[in-house]
């Protein structure tokens, strides 16, 4: 994995981002209509080719993480980050889903958290709605179970040592033993550890009230400005809004329309933001997307608490 | 399409199977098509993947599931499966470090598939009891789009509370409630696929949703069902669209076609609706001499002196690193009885002290030491199709002309070139032979497994 760091943009005074924070990511988000199916590949690597850092996948009925998935092997270097629901879900398949999404995105998964409000989504899982502080409480809370069950493998927790006959060692795992308020999960992660450890978290301005201050502000990993080009893409009134937005990992076309012409429309404006150093440069071969957003690397954090060889431990002791 | 089973007499095995009309072997009600449909079983956490072989290759990395996808589409096969299990095997409570541990989430990799292969069936292995139907529907729904029309669902039960402590619902359900609940379950998905109203209101749940995704282009998903119990089986006859279920035999085969028409029958519908695709290893090289050697190495692989003594304390419920692997089975009785200390799927056993008992004098009749009864049980356990090329194919074209199954779903003891030798030397075989499709019937899975359309 390479391990240089994003170069500081070529003109950094005027930008809005800390000084170590690198040029937001430019992202198109789509919706997954099945009306998109039969152009889907073409719209992503047509949209990768005119200069989008990232796609991002809002529910239109396909499942969201599923097309981020589809997308991955179709595309070589765009960042995937479904944007989907905190709330009305196992954590425990959520997690799943989106470190599987990072294995075989080598590393370019990501997640929009949302918290659905929508009353029709409770509805369909046997659940009752949850209230604005509710929703928000167990936002935060899955958020947290999400990243322990990412962090249950070691990333070297496969050693396949041929001579003691040995795939796994469980002392490189650990259980997530979380006890949140409406659920609680065990662990450790059905998969082995996904080649970020920790997937970038990220929230859209159009989540942040329901997602809740406290997930939004201090647990998510950076917040996506949505700047909404359904009414047309006029560059100075974006470049305007991304100066005065505050430090933001990704810069999220909203509303693009596709009927019209859509690479042309993401490629114009990737080159007039580029040049006026409000987003980051097209994206290089091979680097992780936390990398690309300006997240450290996450290392493996072993708790001793929740090491999952403590039966042999505790055997051993009492022994 | 070729009527192989009407072209010559059934050798001997199969002629003393055969009880109904020449036409109809098995079952008056039931015509055999004489084909066979292959898919390929990447079951991830597993004991039967060599795992410490130079050529093995990585469990979990994207390139293994498309190196093995491609293969076996170049074998044209029908499906490609993934198994599951929703937390991570424990044995003696420390997760399990001897097997395969690990896999990714099905469906997420199988979406990623679609978009690099073109026929073959993609069919995910997901529990009724620890998803929500809704979700799951729009999920399976969603791949099927993806892929255009090629989506399957393993449809698996299981209820215990080791599980259910990963989920929002817990361990809730009761043994024999499992097949009630996946019914229920099933009629949900399937409510949401044809795009209506749905209002359940079951035992553990109500659901209220509506279907808002356009039908693929085989209709629904494909429904696989794995598991033997009699109540599963009657799940598969009034619900699912394949069987896959372990039997190596052909005696075993014949018997479980003849039980499948039956419930088949009784549940109102066409016994052809009900394919079966047994599970299965296969073990070839071109001769039998070579091929009984490579049988031998690939056990030796697959079982080495840990896995032998961590096979039986499975049973026995109790620390056996004393034992010597070379010596005779233990002889101390077994501490559980209810249940097995290795915790994951299709880890149940009723009564260890009785079977503890019989293993051990078996093995003392045989000579066979801890290793030896360990390797010995890890072959006879599987289906599998060991020999020469010829002769394997021979043995299934006498299946196929039997009517006993309609293909196999394929366990590959090496991921990921474990279908090589399948595809280059034994599917031709079945070609020529005119048991196995030269090429795909259609671009669904629905086509690919000869199940009735629209
Ligand atoms: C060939 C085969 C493959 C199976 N694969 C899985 C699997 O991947 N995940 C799982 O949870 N159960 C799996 N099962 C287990 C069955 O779904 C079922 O739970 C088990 O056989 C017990 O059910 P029964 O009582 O009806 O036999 C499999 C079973 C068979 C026969």
């Amino acid at each position: 994995m390479s391990t240089t760091v994003a170069r500081p943009a070529p003109s950094a005074g005027t930008r809005s981002a800390g000084p170590t924070q690198p040029l937001p990511v430019l992202a198109v988000d789509l919706v997954t209509d099945p009306s998109l199916l039969s152009g889907l590949a073409g719209l992503a690597r047509g949209l990768e080719e005119a200069g989008a850092g990232a796609l991002t996948l809002s529910d239109g009925g396909l499942h969201p993480i599923h097309v981020a998935a589809h997308l991955a092997p179709l595309t070589s270097e765009l960042g995937l980050l479904p944007r989907t629901d905190a709330i009305y879900v196992e954590p425990f398949h959520l997690a799943t889903q989106l470190m599987s999404l990072d294995h075989l995105s080598h590393g370019r998964a990501g997640w929009l958290l949302q918290a659905e409000t929508d009353p029709a989504v409770p509805a369909a899982v046997g659940r009752e709605v949850l209230g604005l502080e509710a929703t928000a409480r167990e936002a935060a809370d899955v958020l947290t179970a999400v990243r322990a069950v990412w962090d249950s493998w070691a990333p070297d927790a496969v050693v396949r040592d041929t001579e003691r006959g040995v795939y796994v060692d469980a002392a490189r795992l650990q259980y997530a033993d979380i006890e949140a308020e409406t659920f609680s999960l065990r662990g450790p992660a059905i998969t082995p550890r996904s080649p970020q450890g920790l997937l970038p978290v990220l929230v859209a301005d159009t989540d942040r009230a329901a997602v809740g201050e406290r997930t939004a502000a201090e647990l998510a990993d950076g917040r996506a400005l949505d700047l909404d080009v359904s009414g047309g893409a006029r560059t100075r009134q974006l470049a305007a809004r991304i100066e005065s937005a505050g430090p933001v990992r990704l810069v999220r076309l909203v509303g693009l329309d596709l009927e019209a012409d859509p690479l042309g429309t993401v490629a114009q404006l990737a080159a007039a933001l580029r040049s006026r150093a409000l987003v980051a440069p097209a994206p290089v071969p091979r680097r992780t997307l936390r990398t690309r957003l300006g997240l450290p690397a996450a290392p493996f954090r072993p708790d001793p608490a929740r090491r999952s060889d403590r039966a042999r431990q505790i055997r051993e002791e009492s022994a | 399409m070729t009527t192989a089973h009407t072209q010559a007499p059934l050798s001997p095995e199969a002629a003393a199977l055969a009880t109904g009309p020449a036409a109809h072997p098995l079952h008056p009600a039931h015509a055999p098509t004489g084909q066979l449909a292959f898919g390929v079983f990447f079951q991830g956490v597993n004991s039967s993947t060599i795992w410490r072989l130079p050529a093995s290759g990585d469990q979990v990395a994207w390139e293994s599931f498309e190196a093995l996808a491609r293969t076996a589409e170049r074998g044209r096969f029908a499906a490609f499966f993934l198994g599951e299990g929703l937390r991570l095997r424990e044995h003696r409570g420390v997760p399990f470090e001897l097997d395969v541990a690990g896999r990714p989430d099905a469906q997420t990799l199988l979406a990623a598939l679609a978009g690099v292969t073109e026929r073959i069936g993609l069919v995910a292995t997901q529990n009724t009891t620890f998803n929500d139907p809704v979700d799951l529907a729009r999920r399976l729904q969603t791949l099927d789009l993806l892929s255009g029309g090629r989506a399957g669902w393993n449809v698996v039960t299981t209820d215990n509370a080791w599980t259910g402590e990963n989920f929002r619902r817990g361990g809730y359900l009761d043994h024999a409630d499992r097949y009630v609940h996946a019914e229920a379950f099933v009629r949900v998905a399937e409510q949401f696929w044809r795009g209506e109203q749905i209002a359940h209101d079951g035992a553990h749940y109500a659901v209220r949703a509506h279907g808002d995704l356009p039908a693929s282009a085989q209709g629904r998903p494909v429904l696989f069902q794995a598991g033997a119990s009699p109540a599963g089986q009657d799940f598969a006859a009034r619900t699912a669209d394949v069987v896959f279920s372990p039997h190596g035999t052909l005696e075993a085969a014949v018997d479980f076609r003849r039980g499948i028409v039956e419930r088949t029958l009784a549940a109102g519908r066409d016994p052809g609706s009900v394919k079966i695709l047994p599970g299965a290893e296969i073990i070839l090289a071109a001769t039998e001499a070579e091929a009984a050697e490579k049988v031998r190495w690939v056990r030796d692989q697959q079982i080495g002196p840990e896995q032998a003594l961590a096979l039986l304390e499975q049973y026995w419920g109790r620390d056996l690193s004393a034992f010597d692997p070379d010596g005779p089975l233990p002889d101390v009785p077994p501490e559980v009885v209810e249940s097995g200390v290795t915790r994951g799927a299709g880890f149940q056993f009723a009564d260890a002290e009785q079977l503890t008992r019989t293993w051990r004098e078996e093995a003392a009749e045989k000579g066979q030491s801890i290793l030896e009864f360990a390797r010995a049980r890890a072959g006879a356990r599987r289906g599998t199709f060991t020999g020469s090329y010829d002769t394997v194919a021979d043995r299934l074209v006498e299946f196929a002309r039997l009517g006993a199954i309609d293909g196999l779903n394929i366990t590959p003891w090496l991921i990921p070139s474990g279908l090589d030798d399948i595809v280059d030397e034994l599917v031709p075989r079945l070609q020529e032979r005119g048991v196995y499709p030269a090429e795909y019937a259609g671009s669904t899975l629905r086509e690919n497994l000869g199940l009735p359309v629209g």
